[in-house]
């Protein structure tokens, strides 16, 4: 992206989806429910799993 | 009443559940398909950069500000199907960059499957265990508050790395919102399938344009 045509109105799109994005950061970090440690590491295993499965396509791709 | 009523209420409940998350996988197979169609269009026409970037933008805007006034109705359909066509038709452009990089048909194809297992696995996890990942609400969007800025601020620098780096937390934070969103259908916290379909058309779609472009800096030697 070296044109600052197309660069610019990017930007702008982005920072006004950050905007929006605010205040349901707030509600979830205010109103949503708190996890346990057991449900965290739940989580970090299934998100490790994506991890190494995108390693493994990274390889396959590079062949 | 009182010992029956919380028996049918529950009853109500999951037979509304399962009608959503039907409804919603049927109508995002339908986009999925749509969305592909209109990559293939666009691939075959080559439109020219700013003519794709004015689809997404207008595909953002379709569903960020039409969407939420038709959500509740069947005109909500044909939004999400224009919505979603035009974010397929604006990639056109991007994987025909890609398709001719020496191996480039080959990172699309693993893009395309490796976005495919990693929905249907972390879905088929959330749809048996029926856990809530709503603890993550908070974790997720704020980081993707940081990411974009992120994006915007790489947007000028170019740094590769930090290209790398976005991409990379993206699709870490589409497979948290895969869990968070089918968690929310499962468990009755998402009861309108319309906004659910294009959740979920907006994690797949992040996640593989962000494993396209990991893969496509990482699979050139």
């Amino acid at each position: 992206m070296d044109n600052l045509w197309f660069q610019i109105p990017v930007a702008i799109v982005m920072g006004f989806m950050i905007w929006r994005m605010i205040p349901a950061a707030k509600h979830w970090l205010k109103n949503g429910p708190k996890g346990s440690s057991k449900e965290w590491l739940n989580v970090s295993m299934l998100i490790g799993a994506v991890v190494l499965f995108v390693a493994f396509l990274i390889t396959t791709v590079r062949g | 009443m009182q010992t029956t009523s919380p028996v049918t209420r529950t009853a109500d409940s999951i037979l509304s559940t399962n009608r959503v998350l039907r409804n919603t996988y049927a109508l995002l197979a339908t986009t999925l398909l749509f969305s592909a169609v209109m990559a293939v269009v666009s691939m075959a026409m080559n439109p020219p950069r700013g003519m794709s970037l004015v689809c997404t933008l207008g595909a953002i805007g379709i569903l960020m500000f039409v969407l939420p006034k038709f959500e509740n109705s069947a005109k909500g359909i044909g939004i999400v199907f224009l919505g979603t066509g035009l974010l397929g038709f604006g990639l056109g452009p991007m994987l025909n960059a890609y398709a001719s990089l020496p191996n480039g048909s080959s990172i699309i194809a693993t893009a395309m499957g490796g976005t495919g297992v990693i929905f249907l696995a972390l879905s088929a996890y959330v749809l048996t265990t029926k856990k809530s990942f709503d603890f993550m609400g908070g974790m997720l969007f704020v980081g993707l508050i940081v990411v974009f800025g992120a994006a915007i601020i790489n947007i000028f620098a170019q740094i590769p790395a930090l290209s790398m780096a976005v991409s990379g937390a993206i699709v870490l934070l589409m497979s948290g919102f895969i869990l968070f969103d089918t968690g929310r259908i499962v468990n009755g916290g998402e009861t309108n399938y319309i906004r659910a379909t294009v959740s979920m058309f907006l994690n797949i779609f992040n996640l593989f344009t962000s494993l396209l472009h990991l893969l496509g800096i990482m699979g050139d030697e």
